[in-house]
């Protein structure tokens, strides 16, 4: 597993930096597509997969980043990286705001609830609350991508900033695993009980990892609108929803089998095309099969980070 | 401040028409190794559960160093020094020993909630000073072979070490263990009994519940015996073997015994 890790980590990165460069445009916007919904599907992990909520509506949270983009950008001329503090803090605090009175409930109630929150969403947007959500249509016409006053104009400048993103929520990840907030997080999912006996107010943890998630899922939504200089609300809907928290489930709650379930569920058929309707027959064949043979996922979360020290002799569970 | 001293008056608990816990009253002095036994279905785990914040009783009070902590969550009775337990172990069970052992240093880390989106060499300094506490409880409990072993794979026994040295690592001032020898066999009880004098010898009260007969005769100082959420005696273990009525309340119990 180390080896793996030692070798596989650098190669994903060069290859995704050199990506672009080797694909042609279609394949460009599906390779954006992968690094978004990449972000999206891990800020989803740390509701779901690391504290264990069953959050049926991160595309509310990753929707109403977009919308603030395409808002501020359409109606009052912010440039697009501008209103990255925006886009990140809002869902934030929304998801805040909205997980404070829920979190508590089981899992099942929990999931039905945001199941409603990301209707309501959806709704409010299609209805053009305020007159600054273009209704059905959504918004069009955003600005390119200006950086120092240059215009990046090209999908390749769109790529790298989807590329930045990625490696940032990453190394939130990475940084979320060795602290202090990250474990709270584990210990609650595994047993609440035990975690408040042991001094864990859970509830703020929970509370913080909705935060924590939607904020990034709202940064992927300004990237999102970016790449299409458009937002609209069937992209933001509750399936969409259902697919992020399939990915988690699927891939099972690591870095590697959320971007193994990200290429599964957005990349596979992209180029299975051909087969039109089969591949969602396919797919969702595919889906079954990886929870009844691997229930814990594709590439299950692997804990024991601890630091070397601590390991004297030999390895009892390796 | 005030005396390590936890005193519950008239706690009386009650679930529906059922009264778990009735008007029950006893006090730990610092320094104690106290048991409170019983019967089974006597109403002792309902007593650790009005103790840690996982019940509130409905009446009575819960005094602890002369602060009302009746009322208070599980997290805020930790931090006050009151760490538990469990009689059914409930560890982390996909997660390593050694971050099973972590979990009770949350309590104590100096880390904020935004040290897990970013870290600072605080949080870092933090973080290292922690996992040495963990590493000094990896040796007290002799544990430092299954330091990155999930708990879930490892024999019963060690499962218990590994959650009084969780408990441990909270550095509490009361430690309160739920039938600590449940299900461990002669010479794990033998163990069991030098590591809680060990505990009590780094200062720490010990408060336990436990069905072992033998090993509470040994091991405390003083205990109450409840039958029916009722304390029926308290005294030295010398005074309970003598007390007719506990007695009483064993008789016919005796071949219930894990042994």
């Amino acid at each position: 597993m180390k080896t793996i890790e030692r070798y596989a980590v650098p190669i994903f990165l060069v290859v995704m930096a050199l990506l672009p460069h080797l694909l042609d445009s279609r394949w460009q916007a599906v390779a954006i597509t992968f690094l978004i919904f990449s972000v999206v599907a891990l800020s989803q992990d740390i509701i779901l997969g690391k504290s264990g909520m069953f959050n049926m509506g991160q595309a509310l949270f990753f929707g109403m980043g977009a919308y603030i983009t395409a808002i501020l950008n359409s109606q009052f001329g912010w440039p697009l990286l501008a209103t990255i503090p925006l886009a990140i803090l809002v869902p934030a605090l929304f998801g805040i705001l909205l997980a404070g009175p829920i979190v508590h409930l089981r899992g099942d109630y929990l999931l039905v609830v945001t199941i409603g929150f990301n209707i309501v969403f959806v709704q409010v947007v299609q209805n053009n609350l305020g007159g600054v959500t273009g209704g059905p249509n959504g918004i069009f016409g955003l600005d390119a991508l200006s950086l120092f006053g240059r215009q990046l104009t090209s999908q390749v400048s769109v790529y790298y900033f989807a590329f930045a993103v990625l490696l940032l929520t990453l190394w939130i990840m990475r940084n979320l695993e060795k602290s202090k907030a990250g474990r709270a997080l584990h210990y609650l999912r595994e047993d609440q009980l035990a975690a408040e006996s042991i001094g864990i107010n859970t509830r703020i943890y929970k509370i913080f990892a909705f935060g924590l998630g939607a904020g990034i899922a709202g940064l992927a939504g300004t990237v999102y609108a970016t790449q299409y200089a458009a937002v609209s609300p069937e992209a933001f809907e509750f399936i969409q929803s259902v697919l992020f928290f399939s990915i988690v489930l699927v891939g099972g709650s690591s870095v590697p089998g959320i971007l193994i379930g990200v290429f599964v569920m957005f990349v596979l058929p992209e180029i299975f095309r051909e087969f039109a309707t089969w591949r969602f027959f396919i797919f969702g064949f595919a889906m079954i099969l990886a929870m009844i043979l691997r229930p814990r996922g594709i590439w299950p979360a692997t804990f024991g980070k601890i630091p070397k020290f601590l390991i004297k002799e030999t390895n009892h569970g390796a | 401040m005030a005396h390590n001293e936890l005193i519950l008056s008239n706690v009386t608990k009650r679930f529906g028409g059922l009264t778990a816990v009735d008007a029950l009253s006893f006090k730990v002095e610092e320094g104690q190794i106290y048991g409170i036994i019983g019967p089974n279905g006597a109403g002792k785990t309902t007593v650790f559960n009005c103790i840690t914040g996982i019940y509130r009783s409905e009446e009575g009070s819960v005094n602890w160093r002369g602060e009302e902590i009746r009322g208070l969550t599980p997290y805020q009775i930790v931090d006050r020094g009151i760490v538990r337990t469990f009689q059914t172990i409930r560890l982390f069970s996909q997660m390593s020993v050694a971050e099973n052992i972590m979990s009770g240093r949350h309590i104590k880390s100096k880390q904020g909630w935004w040290n897990g989106i970013f870290h600072t060499p605080a949080s870092r300094r933090d973080e290292m000073d922690n996992w040495k506490k963990v590493e000094e409880q990896l040796d007290f409990f002799d544990l430092s072979e299954f330091a990155a072993t999930p708990t879930g794979s490892l024999a019963y026994g060690i499962q218990r070490r590994v959650e009084m040295a969780r408990a441990m690592a909270v550095d509490p001032t009361l430690l309160i263990l739920d039938e600590p020898a449940a299900g461990l066999n002669d010479k794990e009880t033998l163990g069991l009994l030098e590591t809680i004098f060990k505990i009590r010898d780094k200062g720490v009260t010990v408060l336990l519940i436990e069905h072992d007969m033998d090993m509470v005769m040994e091991v405390t100082d003083y205990l109450t015996v409840i039958n029916f959420g009722k304390k029926i005696a308290e005294g030295t273990p010398e005074q309970i073997q003598q007390n007719p009525a506990v007695i009483e309340a064993y008789l016919g119990s005796e071949d219930d015994d894990d042994e």
